[in-house]
């Protein structure tokens, strides 16, 4: 397939989209991370197998079906990584949960062949018990808004043609036939901000990059993410690596670059191998490299794979990455879209920012920013990980209150537990309690409560969860991240970590928290990059929002959630104990005796305080003394 | 360009950082890891300075080693906030590298008695200033350079090993400011990096003069005869004596 | 004189090797073990033959030829060779390439110690009650 002008792009694309209401049946097996750890490659292969059994003619390749042939695909991630491997039929766009090797027999002889619904797969409502057919009767899509996830987890990630079929690549086309400075012009009253946390508009960094000084312009895509709990970029780089390479494209108009480069950290090979295949695809088609579509426009891309570096997803540092040198980020007195990759002028975004360019210019500005709040427009990707009913890939309009996302959507905290914090923002982010729930998903607000939008990972905390231990563990990852080139951030989160350990083992001072204030101001004053300089937010964020925990750490020396081993003893409640033996079981040092229907007894000798038993005990006769 | 530090109107020239336009109109600002012949890197902080402009929304707080100076600049250089910051930092330094003189003396300048802090179990005295790498650099070696990340961020050799490009010349363990690059100097060799060097030895006297990769190096590299390197000051400066004697007696 | 710069004149033959050079040099750019390391020095040749060596601030300095940094500089107003501190990376080569031994490298500050002229005002010369150091 070769694709030299607008005219056979949209012949392609007609062919496509014909292509596609042929197909007989479209089975989509999420191929996301998550899935794929839950066993979804060899649920697609099953179906192929299995459905050659049956006699179903189909394909894995969108370009082959038609024509009585069946699809079955591979898509990128479909949210709900909570109930995975999740496999999507269509018509119809029945979603089945969990799905097993073993299932997949019953659903080629029954759905796919006798067109009935497997309700032991569907999703249930776990308010009403209520069975959900397709995505629009599960509360978790429900609520949603899809930008820049739009495709993902619905297009075959590896087909071009497919990409085409949906739409794919009007917005270039559009673009294409724009003035470069009318794009920007279009992206700056969309009012899109940078998604990878700073929230920088991203028309007002195009702009400063075009109006810069240079030999040549680059456009750099960052797909370095690292923070614990955040999935979206790799799930759009999984999912829809088309969408990215378009929004790049559309971008390297706008700036005048010529020379496109997609940071991919080394942790994400299937981002790779997807975005490498997605390129590959182009290039062979003629959408990437010289004369693009007839334009006039050359533009070319490159995979850059990263060596693992938290610190690498800081832009200059990325940069440093790119040009072959140690990831160390530099002061950005002079931006990076004056002097960026080889000292020329280079725009950096977010993946997440460059999928929702498309539909920025595909459905005007003013579409883009009728969704979200005064100055944070149109929606937010967010992974909903930690102790939250509903786990998985969402993304949200600007605006949405903090309950929303993690109630509505997310289903609350399981087990009839308490919600007690959520962090959002990664290790740069805070802490935030039950107070801040009605907070909007918003920029500023987020900002202004201490926490940060980050790239996205909102990690939800019950009441079994130690805001001292969540202080020490970002701190300690953060230790290790550290590029190590400044004094404050490598000395100072070390000493920083250092004063949290000891308030977590019990040898915390009344002075400590003042101390902690003190030095987490010193090292986000003068940190040399966003990694120093909002290292101390979770610390200092959960000491705002939680002081009263920490004080009893040091005040009364115990931990409140029964985390922190030095702190912590467990008993069991005679009075509440059913002797059920449960606890006995799972303790891993048999620290725990007793006889059936017997109170039990632990040995506080013996118990290590893994808090194994208390997850497990029904009855809530566990507690913390 | 007219920029103003601590009230005071300087004249300054494009591409100058604040911290040399500072100094050169007599204005001091502490600082560990910059040198006028090297590139900045910005490590130590030391230089916090508070910057400001009419035009801007409100002060910034910089290093004065990287920020390039633009007509209208208004810098302060002692702020009670600026003050409070390199003291936190030379704390932190303090308790990394607290037998370091030169940090002692700092701390004494700025009323810091002791750290604060407890001092690292992991790594050496090395406050990673990266002066002593930029120096290799500089020289055309780069035997040395920085590798591992956070705390576990050391000067090494390339992967640790026999450091093929090193002249054994020593500057990086003169210009260190914590003293925290092993070097020793027999009568016949010198070791550093794991790496033995056989000393040039004054023609005169035989005492030890400049490793003999070094002496290489410079005559590679220095418009400079190739005996000049084979005597000891002590020796070249006697036997010019010996010759002023004659022509004066 | 005409219009150049002063020069430090060493006249041997006044010297009676009293020392008092060495040790105004000391008082000036006292550092560490300082009689020793002044930038003065007195040879002894022969018995009552004594011979003052400096810095000669050399035309053609290989000083200044060995240091890759520029950080030795000629100060045009007073002649003498002087160090930019902040510009010198201790490598050391300036001692080693001065062909008279008149640039002593002092490890332990990492930077080279060499006759300044006192920036014009000499104070060895001052000093020599022999007048067998002028500074004219």
């Amino acid at each position: 397939m070769r694709i030299s002008t607008i005219e056979q792009l949209d012949e392609q694309r007609r062919r496509f989209a014909a292509l596609e209401q042929e197909i007989p049946w479209q089975v989509k097996v999420c191929s996301g991370s998550g899935c794929i750890a839950a066993g979804a490659a060899a649920v697609h292969d099953a179906f192929v197998k299995e459905m050659a059994a049956a006699g179903i003619s189909a394909s894995t390749s969108f370009e082959q079906c038609g024509g009585g042939t069946s699809l079955v695909a591979k898509t990128g991630c479909q949210g709900l990584c909570q109930a995975g491997p999740l496999v999507t039929v269509q018509p119809g766009g029945i979603v089945y949960t969990r799905v097993r090797t073993k299932d997949v027999p019953l659903i080629v002889t029954e759905t796919l062949q006798k067109g009935v619904v497997l309700e032991s797969l569907l999703y249930r409502n776990p308010n009403t018990g209520e069975p959900c057919r397709t995505r629009e009767d599960i509360p978790f899509y429900v609520h949603q808004k899809f930008v820049a996830l739009e495709g993902c987890g619905i297009v075959a990630a590896d087909s071009l043609g497919h990409y085409l079929a949906r739409g794919g690549f009007r917005a270039l086309v559009h673009a294409l036939a724009m003035d470069p400075i009318a794009i920007i012009d279009e992206v700056e009253k969309s009012g899109l901000r940078g998604k990878g946390g700073g929230g920088f508009p991203t028309g007002r960094k195009w702009r400063t990059c075009v109006n810069a000084d240079g030999d040549e312009r680059f456009i750099v895509c960052n797909g370095d993410e690292g923070d614990p709990g955040a999935f979206m970029d790799c799930a759009l780089m999984e999912g829809d690596p088309f969408r990215i390479i378009e929004g790049m494209m559309i971008g390297g108009r706008a700036i005048g670059a010529k020379r496109g480069f997609i940071y991919v950290r080394h942790e994400y090979p299937r981002a790779v191998q997807r975005l490498q295949s997605a390129i590959d695809q182009c290039v062979d088609a003629g959408l990437l490299g010289t004369d693009i579509l007839c334009s006039g426009f050359d533009f070319q891309l490159r995979i850059v794979r990263g060596g693992g570096a938290f610190v690498c997803g800081e832009s200059s540092a990325l940069m440093r990455s790119i040009e072959g040198f140690p990831g160390e980020p530099r002061s950005k007195y002079i931006r990076s879209t004056e002097k960026g990759l080889f000292n020329q002028p280079t725009v950096l975004n977010n993946v997440e920012t460059f999928a929702s360019i498309p539909a920025v210019i595909r459905d005007g500005a003013y579409a883009f920013a009728s969704v979200g709040t005064g100055r944070s427009k149109g929606t937010k990707a967010f992974c909903l990980a930690g102790r939250v009913n509903h786990t998985g890939l969402v993304e949200v309009p600007m605006g949405m209150t903090l309950r929303e996302v993690i109630f509505g959507i997310g289903g609350g905290v399981p087990n009839g537990r308490r919600f007690k914090a959520v962090q959002t923002g990664g290790p740069s982010g805070g802490c935030l309690g039950e107070a801040h729930l009605d907070l909007r998903v918003d920029f500023d607000e987020l900002s202004a409560a201490g926490s940060m939008m980050g790239s996205g990972g909102m990690i939800v905390m019950d009441d079994y969860s130690c805001m001292v231990d969540v202080s020490r563990y970002f701190l300690k990852f953060l230790m290790g991240e550290s590029c190590g080139k400044c004094v404050p951030c490598r000395e100072g989160l070390f000493q920083l970590f250092e004063i949290v350990d000891g308030i977590a083992r019990g040898n915390g001072t009344r002075k400590d928290l003042e101390r902690i204030e003190k030095l987490g101001h010193a090292i986000a004053l003068s940190s040399l990059c966003g990694l120093g300089k909002s290292g101390p937010n979770p610390v200092l964020s959960a000491i705002a929002n939680f002081r009263e925990e920490f004080e009893a750490h040091i005040v009364g020396r115990k931990c409140p959630a029964g985390v922190c081993r030095e702190l912590t003893t467990f008993q069991i409640d005679p009075h509440r104990c059913t002797g059920c033996m449960k606890c006995r079981r799972v303790c891993p040092v048999n620290a725990i005796s007793g006889e059936k229907k017997k109170p039990h007894h632990i040995d506080t000798a013996l118990c290590t305080r893994c808090g194994a038993c208390r997850l497990e005990c029904d009855d809530e006769a566990i507690a913390v003394v | 360009m007219k920029i103003t530090i601590d009230g005071k109107k300087v004249e300054a020239k494009r591409w100058d950082t604040v911290l040399t336009a500072a100094r050169r109109a007599g204005i001091a600002i502490p600082s560990l890891c910059q040198l006028d012949s090297l590139e900045n890197v910005g490590a130590c902080r030391l230089c916090m300075v508070e910057v400001n402009h009419p035009h801007w929304r409100g002060a910034k707080l910089v290093t004065a080693c990287e920020y390039p100076v633009e007509s209208g600049l208004e810098v302060i250089t002692t702020s009670e906030e600026v003050l409070r910051l390199r003291r936190a930092n030379l704390d932190l330094l303090l308790a990394r590298a607290p037998e370091s003189r030169r940090l002692q003396q700092m701390s004494a300048e700025m009323g810091l008695e002791q750290s604060g802090y407890v001092r690292p179990d992991k790594g050496t005295a090395c406050i990673l200033c990266m002066l002593c790498t930029r120096v290799c650099e500089k020289l055309g070696c780069n035997a040395i350079a920085p590798a591992g990340r956070g705390l576990d961020k050391r000067i090494d050799t390339p992967f640790g090993g026999y450091p093929d490009t090193c002249i054994g010349c020593g500057a990086c363990a003169a210009i260190c400011p914590v003293d925290c690059i092993e070097m020793t100097d027999t009568a016949k060799t010198r070791t550093i990096w794991g790496r033995t060097f056989e000393f040039v030895k004054c023609a005169e006297c035989g005492t030890p003069v400049i490793t003999v990769e070094y002496r290489d190096y410079a005559i590679a590299h220095r418009s400079l005869p190739a005996d000049y390197y084979n005597e000891c000051s002590d020796c070249k400066r006697r036997k010019l004596a010996v010759k002023f004697a004659k022509v004066g007696g | 004189m005409g219009d150049g710069p002063r020069t430090l004149v060493i006249i041997p033959d006044k010297c009676v090797g009293c020392g008092t050079c060495k040790l105004a040099c000391s008082m000036v750019k006292a550092s560490g073990d300082a009689m020793r390391r002044t930038r003065i020095h007195i040879h002894n040749i022969s018995r009552e033959r004594y011979v003052q060596m400096t810095c000669l601030q050399c035309v053609d300095a290989a000083c200044i030829k060995a240091c890759d940094t520029g950080a030795l500089m000629r100060n045009e107003a007073t002649g003498a060779v002087e160090l930019q501190e902040n510009r010198c990376i201790s490598c050391g080569l300036c001692e080693v390439a001065c062909p008279f031994g008149h640039m002593h490298f002092n490890r332990a500050t990492g930077k080279p110690e060499k006759c300044d002229l006192c920036s014009g005002d000499p104070a060895c010369a001052k000093f020599c009650p022999h007048g067998a150091l002028l500074y004219r």
